[in-house]
């Protein structure tokens, strides 16, 4: 049956079908409906011909295994899913548990408010063995901004061993005996850096991490510090910047969701005019702040520091107290 | 004051100095630029410098009072690294001067050159702009267009900066200057930990507004308040001083941000040998 003859109601899905070379029923066969891209093209190739489900049923159920899952499943799933501490409890609260893994986080503020800092924390907690709740894992830290100091890093490595430590002695000699101590060097070295200096080489460097990750499959999270820095020099074209930015977040939440990992992305904040009047603004555009999952606020509150949860499919809006010490993101030191 | 920027001023990465005027600021530039031709061990790169001026005229005679009370004071120190007894410091500060942004861009790539091939012992590890406001001054209007422009210069100077820094291991000095806190828009935003800057009694905010403090990964601020001190022992008022007592100018260097130290400020001093801290 020609597909220019089907009762379909839009053109658009009749150019699909042909873009496809369903040209007629007869060349839909079991392996192209098992290839096809979406479920959608599927079910109309299935609303052309009620014969091709009955015959092809076998195809038909196997084919909802592939790449579909129920709501159920989802829900199991996320459950299970584990947070990365931020070392803060009062942040940890509004997140609910954490940084979650399998989402892009943006975390965005102004200079000197600790989006550094905290990817850095980010970066040390991730590796926190299984037996103290942590997630074992690796960190990819890619810098585009050179905010990134190894003696820093050292520091909060040091305090998160001595934390570590002292959590094992409350939870009692039965932890420590099977333990591995973690030293401040093991810390540092399960940091991968990255240092990228133009738009062009952090572009390639995000297309290539999907091959190094599949060869370290241990990496739980990648933290880019800052995604915005590059991109805010003369683009001639902000349509291309815009393009160029949307296939890049696309192929960071496809990182996440095959790896199981956190992206965290820091971003810089820049001034926006609205109504004659100047408010702050996350750099990078409007279309760009549909790109994340998550997005974290971190701004001052007189003296203190406060993160805002901006948006988040779970997670209400809240606003929690912070304060970056010298051993990292800690509780704010007024809160009792 | 290295101990409050522990240690001194971080290489591969930007630090701005912003301050008013007479703060000290190009003080601090010439003497950094004398020190980096130090050996290591004593907190120096053994390295020369470029130092790119845009204020004029350049101080020649101070820096060279500073490099001759430089040689004096560490001449053992340079030969030490391989320099030659008659070797004169100001030999390793490279001046260029710039007079607008669109400049400064242009002479990147030559710098990226000379720095590639540039064969001798003591290569450039440091490179100062003195000031990067005075660029921007002039040809920016107030517009959205023309700012914006300024903005996209800003993030692409930082960003070779950053990118030459990177590779061949500078440390970038950059100073600015101040404006007058206005009080409404982006003049009062809260930038690091320091609550608000003030210097000579009133409150001022870094120039080049939010979108330059993005581009610099460290910020000092240079302040100074004129301290009356009640003079003792006068008793008749003498008409110099129109007999309000002698004054004295203090400054202080504050830790406005920076990626690896938590904020601290402490007092320095400006004497003919340069600038030294003073413990207090």
């Amino acid at each position: 049956m020609d597909p220019w003859k089907l009762p379909i109601s839009s053109a658009i899905q009749r150019k699909r079908l042909l873009s496809q070379s369903y040209t007629s029923h007869a060349s839909a066969s079991p392996s192209d409906l098992a290839c096809a891209d979406r479920a959608s093209d599927v079910i109309y190739l299935l609303l052309i011909e009620p014969q091709v489900i009955t015959s092809k049923f076998s195809v038909f159920s196997f084919l909802f295994v592939i790449g579909a899952q129920n709501a159920w499943d989802i829900l199991l799933e996320e459950e299970s899913m584990t947070r990365i501490t931020t070392s803060c409890a009062e942040l940890d609260k509004i997140l609910g548990g954490g940084i979650s893994c399998k989402e892009v986080t943006e975390i965005g503020g102004v200079p000197g408010i600790g989006k550094t800092q905290l990817g850095i924390q980010l970066a040390v907690n991730v590796q926190i063995p299984s037996y103290y709740g942590g997630l074992g894992g690796k960190a990819i830290y890619i810098d585009t901004e050179g905010s990134f100091m190894v003696e820093r890093v050292l520091q909060i490595a040091e305090a998160c061993t001595e934390d570590m430590t002292e959590y094992g002695r409350f939870l009692g000699k039965s932890i420590q005996a099977r333990q591995v101590e973690m030293g401040p060097k093991d810390f540092l070295e399960n940091i991968y850096y990255f240092r990228v200096c133009s738009y062009t080489e952090q572009i390639g460097l995000e297309n290539y991490l999907d091959k190094f990750i599949s060869e370290h499959r241990d990496v739980k999270i990648v933290v880019i510090d800052s995604v915005a820095f590059q991109f805010r020099q003369d683009f001639d074209d902000l349509a291309q910047r815009t393009r160029v930015l949307s296939a890049m977040a696309l192929k960071l939440m496809k990182l996440a969701k095959k790896f199981s990992l956190a992206v965290v992305l820091l971003n810089q904040v820049t001034t926006k005019v609205i109504e004659s009047s100047f408010q702050l603004a996350l750099a990078l555009g409007d279309s760009w702040s549909h790109s994340c999952t998550n997005r974290l606020i971190l701004y001052w509150n007189g003296e203190e520091r406060y993160a805002y949860i901006d948006k988040s499919p779970s997670l209400r809006s809240a606003s929690a107290p912070y304060s970056v010490t010298s051993r990292g993101i800690r509780n704010s030191s007024s809160n009792s | 004051m290295d101990r409050c920027l522990a240690g001194g001023i971080p290489c591969e990465s930007i630090t701005e100095i912003v301050a008013e005027s007479g703060s000290g600021k190009t003080q601090l530039c010439l003497q950094l630029a004398l020190l980096a031709q130090l050996p290591p061990s004593l907190g120096g790169l053994s390295a020369s410098s470029i130092y790119l001026h845009s204020e004029f005229p350049f101080p020649t005679r101070r820096l060279h009072q500073l490099a001759a009370q430089f040689h004096a004071h560490h001449l053992q120190d340079l030969i030490a690294t391989g320099r030659d007894q008659r070797y004169d410091p100001m030999d390793g500060i490279l001046v260029q001067s710039i007079h607008t942004a669109d400049q400064l861009l242009d002479i990147m790539p030559q710098t990226e050159s000379f720095l590639q091939n540039s064969q001798t012992q003591f290569p450039v590890r440091l490179i100062v702009i003195d000031s990067i406001a005075a660029l921007f001054r002039s040809d920016f209007d107030n517009t959205s267009i023309d700012l914006m422009k300024r903005s996209s210069l800003f993030f692409k100077i930082s960003g070779k900066l950053k990118s030459l820094a990177s590779r061949f291991r500078l440390a970038v000095v950059v100073t600015n200057q101040v404006v007058d806190y206005v009080g409404d828009g982006m003049n009062g935003l809260k930038i690091g930990n320091l609550e608000e800057l003030y210097s000579s009694g009133r409150r001022v905010c870094p120039a080049l507004g939010l979108a330059w403090s993005n581009c610099v990964n460290s910020r000092l601020f240079l302040s100074r308040e004129e301290d009356e001190k009640a003079n003792n022992c006068s008793v008749e008022r003498s008409e110099e001083d129109g007999g309000f007592g002698s004054r004295t100018t203090r400054r202080w260097l504050h830790l406005v941000f920076a990626p690896h130290l938590a904020p601290s400020s402490c007092e320095f001093v400006i004497r003919r040998e340069g600038i030294s801290g003073v413990d207090r």
